[in-house]
Order: C-alpha cells, then structure tokens, then sequence
C-alpha cells in the first residue's frame, strides 16, 4: 500500500509552471531519491506534499488521506528536514530539539526522554548544551535532521539534507537514514548528489523543469541506457571543431564539453572508441581517453541532455 | 504552549531585551503635567511607548520567517494563528509586568496627582494587547527586518499625531474627527482622557472593547499571511 499517492500535482507560480502534472506514489518502508538539478521543483513537490502550502489541480493522499495546505492530523506524522538550515539560533541544541518536539505534542520525561536519545542518534549528546552557532557545517546539518525527528514520524522528508558538509559528516547522516529506514520509517530523500542516492534509495524518481522525467530502481533506470556507451575524453584543447567533428561520428548521439573532459555518448557496439581516438589525434593534446559503464549520471545526462550539477549550487 | 514558554526562554536570553523594556517606561514617569491633559504626560504618551515596545517584542516573528524557522512550523501541527497567539500571549504577559512597574513608580512620584492608577494599568494592559496585536501583524506583512522597523516608527508617530495623543482630536478638522476612530491610538488616548478628566469608569467599557477588537483583527489579518 502506498504512503503517499499525487496525482495529476499542477502547481504555478503567476505563469510559471513548477509542478506540472506529477504523478507519483511512495511505499511503505522505501527509501525514494528524489533527483533533479536546482530548480526542478523538488522543494516545492515537497512542501504540497508536506502540506505547507496548496496545488492549482490534482489531488494528494497521505497516509490514505486527502493533504490539503495546513490539515494539522496528517502533519502530526511526517517530519520535514529543510533545505535550509532552520534552526533556532539563540537556543542550544537540546531546546532547538525540546522545542520542535513540544510543537508536535510531546512534553514532560516523554520529550526529554526522546531528546536524548535524537541527541545520541545523530551523534551531539556532547554538544546538548551548545548553541547551534557553535557547530560546525556538519553538526549542524545533523541538528537540522534532529529536529524533524524527535516526534518519530512515520513518514520523513528530506530536502537535501546534506548540502555543503565534509564527506565524514555526510557518511554519517547516509547511515543515520539507512538505520531509520531499518527501523521503518518511509523516507523521500532529495538530492542533487548522485553518488548518494545510487548507494541509498531503493528506488528513484528523476525530476527536471517540473517534470518526471524518469522513475524505477536504479538498476531499472541503468538498464535503460544500457544500450549506450560513454566514452570520456581529455584534451588539452577541446576546441569546437574537435566537438564538430565527434558529432558527425556515426552512431554519436550525444557530446558534451565540461572544462578539458569531452563525453561522447554513442550506441553501443558503435566501434566509436576506435574512431574518437583518431579524430582527437588529430587535434592533439589527448590527457586520457576512456569507456565507462553507464551510471544514474549518465541516465540523467542522457534524458535531459544536461549534467545534474549544471547550476547545482556547492555551498 | 510551547511556543508560548519559549517567547520567553529566547527573550530573556538577550539581556539588552530587558534594559530596552524598561529604561523608556521609567524615563518617562517623571514627564511632570502639561497644559493638557490633566494628567503627568507619560501616562498619557504612554500608548506610543506600548506601540514601541510592541515593536521591539514582535520582530522576532519576522526573524522567525526571515531565517524560515517558520517555514519549519509550518511543518508542523501548529496553525500560523497558533503560532501568532501564543505568541502574543507570551508578549502580553511581558508588557503587563512593565505596566505594572510604570503606574506602581507613578504612584510613587505623582501620588495623588495620578488619577485611578489602577484603571490605568488595565488601560494600558488592554492597549498592549492591541499594540502586540498590530505589531505581529505587521511584520507578516514584510521581508526585511530594517524597512519594517523604520517605517513602523514613523507610522507610530503618525498614529499618535492623528489619534489624539499629541493634541487633542478636537484641534484637527471636522472631516479627520471621525476616521481617526479606525486608528487603534485614538481609543488609547480615549481612555486614558476619560481617567485624567474623571468621568465615570463605565465609560471606559466601549473604549476597551474596541481595544479588544482592534488586537482580534490584527491577529487574523496577521494569520492570513502564509508562513514562508
Ligand atoms: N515562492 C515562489 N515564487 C515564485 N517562484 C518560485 C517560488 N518558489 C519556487 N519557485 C520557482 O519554482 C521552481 C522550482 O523551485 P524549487 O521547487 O525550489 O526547485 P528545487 O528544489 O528542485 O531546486 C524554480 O524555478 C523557482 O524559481
Ligand atoms: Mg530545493
């Protein structure tokens, strides 16, 4: 049975279509990653679903039942992590959390109880005490997850919880999830970072311009390329006559320039490697020359013609 | 009442909150009596101070927005009119304690020069609900904390000009007389003429409850403004 159930999500902002036409279905007890470049319209497919703010058409089910803006009963059992940081600055970590726990209805040797044990799970019982300003990027990335997670929901959103944080950190709040996942609570994971939800999301839903673009495990998103082949190139100059040139290749589908490393990708048995490397001879200057096996990267690259961090903020 | 315990939590926490609640309302004790109105002019400008400290007190919602703390609550199983309530709540209980100080120092530096110290301080005590009232709802009304204060302080002065604070409603024209009823100020300085000139407490009833009204408005008008 399904979590969550969108259908037909049209969202606007004046003319600007940021939703258009979502459907989209969540398992109980799944990791979903939810993946787009900045402006996809992840965050506010988010903030329809949590309930923050209404949809111009559509309808949303959660917990099998119907999520309108601002339904108090359905909010009780999800949690939010923000995008942003949003924590209270002038309390330490433990009121941020007694806070943000007694919104949702906890009180007494229950909250504190519960406090405890958030502090211990994301790792800052020793900096309970410490105002949030304190912590570094990292710690309070983990306080930012704290919070949504002292009342238990059953249902946890996460808005790229992990932007801007130092690798340890971030392994950190990935097996924080996993175990949360574990102990089973659904989780819709957004994410700009692929390397994260390619080892975390048991499924994954690609968003670009408002749009469902893609949606399967990843293994399923991976076979659909499967008949690609990539090659990466370096040269010392990719001038747009080599890029001319590759393009004109047979069986070349698509080429890509980021800096000095050229992506080519052709059909697969295109016997193009052969054939790349002597045009790029030509040209001179070849660093290193490669084929690589698709990856949920390439799934995105290919459906949507553009890199995922194409104007993907790294704060 | 969560968010009502950590009005004060956060509030307490900055201890220039404290000074800046305090050191005007006392200052202004010892304004001495003018030519009008029959009472020491502190507790009759005593309004604009409310009005300022409101100002002061609610800025914290727009800082809750600013920094989207909000947007957070608004996860969550509070409403926005929750949120601004308790809120208000919180404030209320803070500027009652002020009030209290101020009419408990009048007495002692006007005696019986200070008429009905205690009808004043329910006065000023329900005038403090619709200041906080106003004040909430004007910073849901806006983005950045700067151009919000500044422009509050002039509209402050304005309400007081208009309102019956600085001069009587009596000296500005016939047409004015009646539309500065819709500012919450002139029933401040209603009620408190009522006290300096003795008539009867009754009177105060109507001022009162419009007082009451003006901070009900303000708060729904405040709510209707999404969180984020
Ligand atoms: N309050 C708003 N008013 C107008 N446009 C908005 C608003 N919020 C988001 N948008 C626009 O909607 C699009 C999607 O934004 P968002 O949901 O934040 O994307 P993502 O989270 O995937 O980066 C963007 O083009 C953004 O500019
Ligand atoms: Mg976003």
């Amino acid at each position: 049975m399904a979590i969550v159930h969108m259908k037909d999500i049209v969202k606007r902002y004046s003319s600007h279509i940021v939703l258009d036409n979502i459907d989209l279905d969540i398992a109980y007890g799944e990791i979903l990653g939810l993946l787009g470049p900045n402006g996809a319209g992840k965050t506010t497919l988010i903030h329809a679903l949590a309930g923050i703010h209404g949809f111009d058409s559509g309808a949303i089910e959660v917990f099998g039942k119907e999520q309108k803006a601002n339904l108090l009963e359905i909010k009780r059992q999800i949690g939010l992590v923000t995008q942003e940081i949003t924590l209270f600055t002038d309390l330490t970590a433990k009121e941020n959390l007694a806070f943000f726990g007694g919104v949702y209805g906890l009180k007494g040797e229950k909250l504190k109880k519960r406090i405890d044990e958030t502090l211990e799970f994301v790792g800052l019982s020793e900096h309970a005490r410490k105002l949030p300003a304190k912590f570094s990027g990292g710690m309070k990335r983990r306080l930012n997850i704290a919070c949504a997670l002292v009342h238990r929901p059953k249902f946890l959103i996460m808005d790229e919880p992990t932007v801007g944080i130092d690798p340890q950190s971030r392994n950190h709040i990935l097996e924080t999830i996993r175990q949360l996942n574990q102990q089973g609570t659904t989780i819709l994971y957004t994410t700009h970072y692929i390397e994260e939800i390619q080892n975390l999301a048991s499924r994954v839903v690609i968003m670009d311009q408002g749009h469902i673009i893609a949606n399967g495990t990843i293994d399923e998103l991976v076979k659909k390329i499967q008949y690609e082949e990539k090659i990466k190139l370096e040269v010392a100059a990719p001038t747009d006559d080599l890029l001319e040139r590759l393009r004109k290749l047979d069986g070349v589908k698509q080429v890509l320039k980021n800096e000095k490393e050229i992506h080519i990708i052709s059909q697969v048995e295109s016997g193009n490697l052969d054939r790349v490397l002597s045009i790029a001879r030509e040209f001179g200057g070849i660093h290193s020359i490669s084929a690589e096996k698709p990856t949920l990267e390439d799934v995105f690259l290919t459906l949507t013609g553009k890199r995922l961090r194409d104007g993907g903020e790294e704060e | 009442m969560t968010i009502f315990t950590f009005v004060f939590k956060r509030f307490f926490r900055k201890k220039s909150n404290i000074v800046f609640l305090f050191v005007l309302p006392i200052g202004s004790v010892f304004i001495p009596t003018a030519a009008w109105p029959p009472i020491p002019l502190g507790f009759h400008y005593y309004s604009l101070l409310l009005l300022l400290l409101a100002a002061r007190l609610g800025g914290i919602t727009l800082e809750d927005r600013t920094n989207k703390t909000l947007l957070r609550l608004s996860a969550s199983p509070i409403s926005h009119f929750q949120y601004l309530f308790q809120n208000l709540l919180a404030y209320t209980v803070i500027l009652t304690v002020v009030n209290l100080v101020f009419v408990f120092l009048g007495v002692i530096v006007h005696g019986e020069n200070l008429p009905s110290p205690i009808l004043l301080f329910i006065i000023y005590t329900v005038f403090s609900m619709t200041a906080l009232g106003f004040s909430l709802a004007w910073y849901s009304l806006f983005r950045h904390m700067e151009t919000a204060f500044s422009i509050l302080g002039g509209v402050i002065v304005l309400m007081g000009m208009l309102g019956g604070v600085m001069w009587p409603v009596e000296a500005m024209p016939e047409y004015l007389q009646q539309a500065v009823m819709l500012l919450p100020t002139y029933w401040a300085a209603e009620s408190t003429l009522i006290v300096a000139y003795g008539t009867q407490a009754k009177d105060l009833g109507t001022p009162l409850v419009v007082m009451i009204l003006f901070c009900i408005a303000f708060l729904l008008l405040g709510s209707r403004r999404r969180l984020t």
